[in-house]
């Protein structure tokens, strides 16, 4: 995100600004899911499902931000992203693949499903810096 | 993919930023060409082409002969 805004282009910085608009809402309930007791109430009713759909909402939105600075971009920028994308959602769901038949098989312990998301970003932050071509 | 980019930007005396608006791409896709770190599309090779008043071998060697 920081390279996008750096690059200084028009899609690069129309790019954070979406993700900033998604991220602060889902960053928001998780936070207050983890340190209040706000949601508490909630929790094993049908509002839970609704809680479940809005604090996913802003993956969706993210998502297409990301589509859209492909879009919007040169063909290296398009290039370039599509790969860090890849690379990124192929290692993340690998770590998850391998987490969830460790927790069938090797008795290891219960991680929520949910994490894949901010794991696909952590590994798409370790990853980019060193993708830099598009071929 | 080897190309004489740079050398065609310099005896102008642009710059990147430059070149690459002429170009419709960003400064970031222009180093990228100028340092085979991006093989260019067809269509951006001959607007390359079309801009330096060259013909796309002119700039871009051709792998292939």
């Amino acid at each position: 995100m920081l390279s996008a805004w750096r690059q200084g282009t028009p899609a690069g910085r129309r790019y954070v600004i979406r993700t900033w608009a998604f991220m602060v809402p889902y960053m928001l309930i998780c936070v207050s899911m983890m340190v209040t007791d706000a949601f508490d109430d909630i929790i094993g009713k049908p509002a839970g499902w609704v809680l479940a759909a809005a604090v996913s909402a802003p993956i969706i939105g993210q998502i297409w931000a990301t589509l859209s600075l492909m879009r919007e971009s040169d063909e290296f920028v398009r290039a370039l992203t599509a790969k860090q994308f890849i690379v990124a959602a192929g290692v993340a769901m690998a770590l998850a693949t391998f987490w969830g038949f460790a927790e069938t098989f090797a008795s290891a312990p219960h991680i929520p499903a949910w994490l894949i998301y901010p794991t696909f970003w952590a590994v798409y932050g370790l990853v980019a810096p060193f993708i830099r071509t598009s071929n | 993919m080897k190309n004489r980019l740079k050398l065609l930007r310099v005896e102008r005396d642009w710059t990147q930023e430059q070149l690459g608006q002429a170009l419709g791409v960003s400064r970031q896709a222009v180093n990228a060409l100028e340092t085979e770190k991006h093989d260019p599309s067809l269509d951006l090779a001959y607007r390359i082409a079309v801009l330096f008043g060259r013909p796309v071998e002119d700039i871009f060697e051709n792998p292939h002969a």
